[in-house]
C-alpha cells in the first residue's frame, strides 16, 4: 500500500461516512447510520494499516501521516457523540471536517518514506502520538459545538444539554491530552535525557493544556456564562493547531528538536 | 459578576481582584526583573532548593492554618483566584513559546533590546514566570488542603490525584531544575573515561568509568536522487523524489527519468581519473555503497550506464551524469541505529557490561548513561562514541507527581465531569 492508493479508500470512506452522516437525519434507526460510519472507518483503517505494513515503521512521522490518524480519529468521536447523546448533526460535522484533512493529504500528498530515526524508535511513539490524535479529533468535535452554538445563539434549544455535552467531550479530551503530554514527558526523559526542557512544542503542549483547565475550572463556577466557555473552547483549539503544526512556523521553532517532518 | 454593586476589594473577592492580584505579581516580577536580572540557576541548587521548598511548605501551611476560615482564604482557594493566575501564566507561556530561547548559563550576547530587560529571552528564569509560578503553586497547595476537609466521596479520588500530583511534580521540577546535572563524555573504542564536560567546557571527574568495547553504526538502505549539477538541488524542484534501493533488478521513474538498478555493492572501492572510474567489491574500513544504473529519460535519449556512490571519509562520492545540467545522485544514507557495547566501572569495583542506544539509556551510581552522538565525519566508521550523562536528584518527585497525574488523567476519562444538580 502508497499513498497513490489513498484517493481510493479515502473516497470510500468518505462515501461511507456521508451516507451515514445523511441517515442520521432520517427517521431510520441509528444502528444503519453507526454501520456506515463503522465500515468507513474500517475502509479508512485498512489503509493505515496497509500503510504501516509497506512503511515497516507505525505511520506516525510526517504532518501527512498525523492527519492521517486525525482524519481516522474525527468519525470515530463523531460516532461516539452520535450513540451517547444522539446529536443527528454530529456526524455530519465531524465527516466534513474530516474531509477537509483528507483534501489537505490528496493536494500536498507525502513521499512515501520508511525512514524513522533513532530518537522515534521507541515504544512510546505510537501511543503518544495516536492518543494526542484521538485526543485533537475529540476536541476538534468539540470545537465545532462552540461555533454551531456561537452561530445559533439565541435559538438554541436545550443550552443545558448541549454544555452538558461538550463538558463530557472536553473532560475526555483534557483527559487525553494529559495522558499524551505525560507519556511525552516520560518518553522525552528516555530519549533526551530531560522529562521537560520547554521545546517549543512542549511549551505549546502546555499552553493547550492550561487553555483546556480554564475551560474546565471556568465551568465550575455556577455564574459562568456559556458563550464565553465556548469562546475559550475556540482559543483552546487555536493553540492546539499552533502546537500541532503551527510551532514549524514560528520564531522559536530553529529550536525545536521536535520535528520530524523532513 | 453578579455582585457588580460592590466596590473592588470589598468582600467577597471576585475576578476583580483575582486579575489585580495576579497582574501585582506579574508586576512586581517584573520590577524585581529590571533590577535583578534573569534569577541565577544557582539560587536553586542545593541546598538553597531545600530551605526555599521548607519556607514555602511553611508559608503554605501558615496561610492555610490562619485564613482558610476568613474570606482571603477561601477565594485563595476559588475559581476566581485561579483563572487569572492560569491566565496569566498562559501569556508567559506563549512568549515563552514565539520568542526563541537562550539557554542560561551560557554567555552568548542576547540581543540588545526590551525583551532581553524583560527577560524573555530567558523566560523559565525570569522573575514574573517563577513568582506566577509559585503564586499557582500557592493556590493549588491550598485548594488541595481545603479540599480534605469536605466530606470525602470516592469522585474525590480523581480531585486528590489531579491536584496533588500537578503540585508534586511542579514543585519538584522547580526546586530540582537546578540540582540536575548533565556531562558529555567522548569514548575511543578500547578506552576508558571518567570525565564528562559540563555544558561551559569544565571537566568533571565521576565516581564512574566506561569502556567503549565497540561502537556500531547501522544505515538505511541507499538512495537515489536526481540533482541539478550546478546547484546542487534535489529534483523535481517543489517536491524533490528520492528512490530507497529494494534491490537489484528494480526499476523506478524517479523526477522524470527511468533508473534501473543493475547491481550493488554494500562494500565497495572507487578507484577514478579523469577518464574511468572502476568500482571493486572491498570488505574493508572505509569502503563506500556504491549502485550500477541505467537511467533512460522520458522521449527515447539514449539510456546513460554507470556507477553512483555517497563515498566515506576515504574515497569522494560518484554521480552518474545523465546530460549537461543533470545527474543521478546518491545522498547520504540514514542513520536507522548506533549502539556502543560498554563494560561500566565503580569506584567501589563493580564491574557491568552494557549496550547503550538511543532511547535505552543505562543506570548507574544516580547517573543516567545516554546514547548522545558519535564522530559523524567517519560515519559508520566512527570509533568514537559520545555519551550523555544526567543526574537528577528530583527525579522520583517528579515522577511520583506524573504517575499521580497519569491516574488522574485516567479517572477524568472514565468519570468525567460532575453532573449537574439542575
Amino acid at each position: 500500500m502508497s499513498w497513490d492508493q489513498f484517493i481510493y479508500f479515502a473516497m470510500g470512506a468518505l462515501l461511507l461516512w456521508g451516507t451515514g452522516a445523511a441517515l442520521a437525519y432520517s427517521p431510520a434507526r441509528k444502528i444503519i447510520s453507526t454501520l456506515f460510519t463503522l465500515g468507513g472507518l474500517m475502509l479508512f483503517f485498512a489503509f493505515i494499516a496497509g500503510l504501516w505494513v509497506s512503511l515497516e515503521r507505525p505511520p506516525l512521522r510526517t504532518m501527512g501521516e498525523t492527519r492521517l490518524w486525525y482524519s481516522f480519529f474525527l468519525p470515530v468521536a463523531g460516532l461516539l457523540t452520535y450513540l451517547r447523546w444522539n446529536y443527528r448533526w454530529i456526524l455530519s460535522f465531524t465527516t466534513i471536517l474530516s474531509a477537509v484533512f483528507i483534501m489537505v493529504n490528496l493536494l500536498n500528498p507525502d513521499i512515501h518514506n520508511k525512514v524513522l530515526m533513532p530518537a522515534l524508535q521507541s515504544p512510546w511513539f505510537a501511543p503518544h502520538v495516536i492518543i494526542y490524535m484521538f485526543s485533537y479529533a475529540i476536541l476538534g468535535a468539540v470545537t465545532l459545538i462552540a461555533i454551531y452554538y456561537l452561530i445559533r445563539g439565541k435559538r438554541i434549544k436545550e443550552p443545558a444539554r448541549i454544555m452538558e455535552m461538550t463538558d463530557n467531550l472536553v473532560y475526555a479530551g483534557t483527559a487525553c491530552i494529559t495522558l499524551g503530554m505525560l507519556m511525552g514527558a516520560i518518553w522525552a526523559k528516555e530519549a533526551w535525557g530531560h522529562y521537560w526542557s520547554w521545546d517549543p512544542k512542549e511549551t505549546w503542549a502546555a499552553i493547550t493544556w492550561i487553555g483546556y483547565l480554564i475551560y474546565i475550572h471556568y465551568r465550575l463556577k455556577r455564574s459562568s456564562s456559556n458563550k464565553i466557555a465556548m469562546v475559550i473552547l475556540i482559543i483552546a483549539f487555536v493553540m492546539l493547531q499552533i502546537c500541532w503544526y503551527g510551532v514549524n512556523y514560528l520564531p522559536s521553532a530553529k529550536q525545536s528538536i521536535h520535528t520530524y517532518s523532513s | 459578576m453578579k455582585n457588580s454593586s460592590r466596590h473592588i476589594w470589598e468582600q467577597p473577592w471576585g475576578y476583580r481582584e483575582g486579575i489585580l492580584i495576579a497582574a501585582g505579581i506579574g508586576l512586581s516580577g517584573l520590577i524585581l526583573q529590571l533590577f535583578l536580572g534573569n534569577i541565577h540557576p544557582t539560587l536553586f541548587a542545593a541546598p538553597l532548593n531545600l530551605i526555599i521548598g521548607a519556607l514555602f511548605m511553611t508559608g503554605l501551611l501558615a496561610v492555610y492554618l490562619l485564613a482558610r476560615k476568613r474570606p482571603l482564604g477561601r477565594w485563595l482557594t476559588s475559581v476566581a483566584a485561579t483563572l487569572p493566575a492560569l491566565a496569566l501564566f498562559l501569556l508567559l507561556s506563549i512568549f515563552l513559546g514565539v520568542i526563541p530561547q537562550f539557554p542560561s548559563g551560557s554567555e552568548t550576547a542576547l540581543p540588545d533590546n526590551l525583551f532581553t530587560s524583560l527577560g524573555w529571552y530567558r523566560m523559565t528564569t525570569s522573575w514574573p514566570f517563577v513568582l506566577i509560578c509559585f503564586y499557582l503553586l500557592l493556590i493549588l497547595g491550598l485548594t488541595t488542603l481545603r479540599h480534605t476537609t469536605r466530606k470525602q466521596e470516592w469522585r474525590d479520588i480523581g480531585f486528590y490525584l489531579n491536584h496533588l500530583g500537578l503540585f508534586i511534580a511542579l514543585l519538584g521540577g522547580v526546586l530540582g531544575s537546578a540540582d540536575m546535572e548533565r556531562l558529555t563524555m567522548r569514548v575511543q573504542e578500547g578506552q576508558v573515561e571518567w570525565r564528562g564536560t559540563t555544558a561551559t567546557g569544565a571537566l568533571k571527574e565521576l565516581p564512574l568509568a566506561i569502556q567503549l568495547d565497540s561502537f556500531l553504526l547501522e544505515e538505511y538502505p541507499p538512495k537515489l536522487v536526481v540533482i541539478e549539477h550546478e546547484s546542487g538541488r534535489m529534483l523535481p524542484t517543489e517536491r524533490p523524489e528520492s528512490y530507497m534501493f529494494e534491490g537489484v533488478g528494480k526499476t523506478t521513474d524517479l523526477a522524470g527519468y527511468t533508473v534501473e538498478i543493475l547491481e550493488y555493492l554494500p562494500h565497495a572501492a572507487i578507484f577514478s581519473n579523469d577518464s574511468i572510474t572502476r568500482v571493486v567489491p572491498m570488505l574493508m574500513e572505509g569502503a563506500t555503497a556504491a549502485l550500477r544504473v541505467r537511467v533512460t529519460p522520458e522521449g527515447g535519449a539514449a539510456p546513460k550506464e554507470g556507477w553512483v556512490s555517497n563515498g566515506s571519509y576515504l574515497y569522494p562520492h560518484s554521480l552518474l551524469r545523465i546530460d549537461e545540467t543533470r545527474s543521478l545522485a546518491m545522498p547520504l544514507q540514514e542513520v536507522k541505529r548506533y549502539t556502543s557495547h560498554v563494560t561500566l566501572y565503580t569506584e567501589e569495583g563493580h564491574t557491568r557490561k552494557s549496550l547503550i542506544e538511543v532511547n535505552h539509556p543505562v543506570m548507574m551510581e544516580e547517573w543516567m548513561i545516554y546514547q548522545y552522538s558519535y564522530d559523524d565525519t567517519m560515519g559508520k566508521y566512527s570509533d568514537t562514541s559520545v555519551f550523555e550523562l544526567v543526574r537528577d536528584p528530583w527525579l522520583k518527585v517528579v515522577y511520583t507527581g506524573i504517575f499521580m497525574l497519569l491516574a488522574g488523567a485516567l479517572f477524568l476519562f472514565f468519570a468525567g465531569p460532575k453532573k449537574s444538580r439542575s
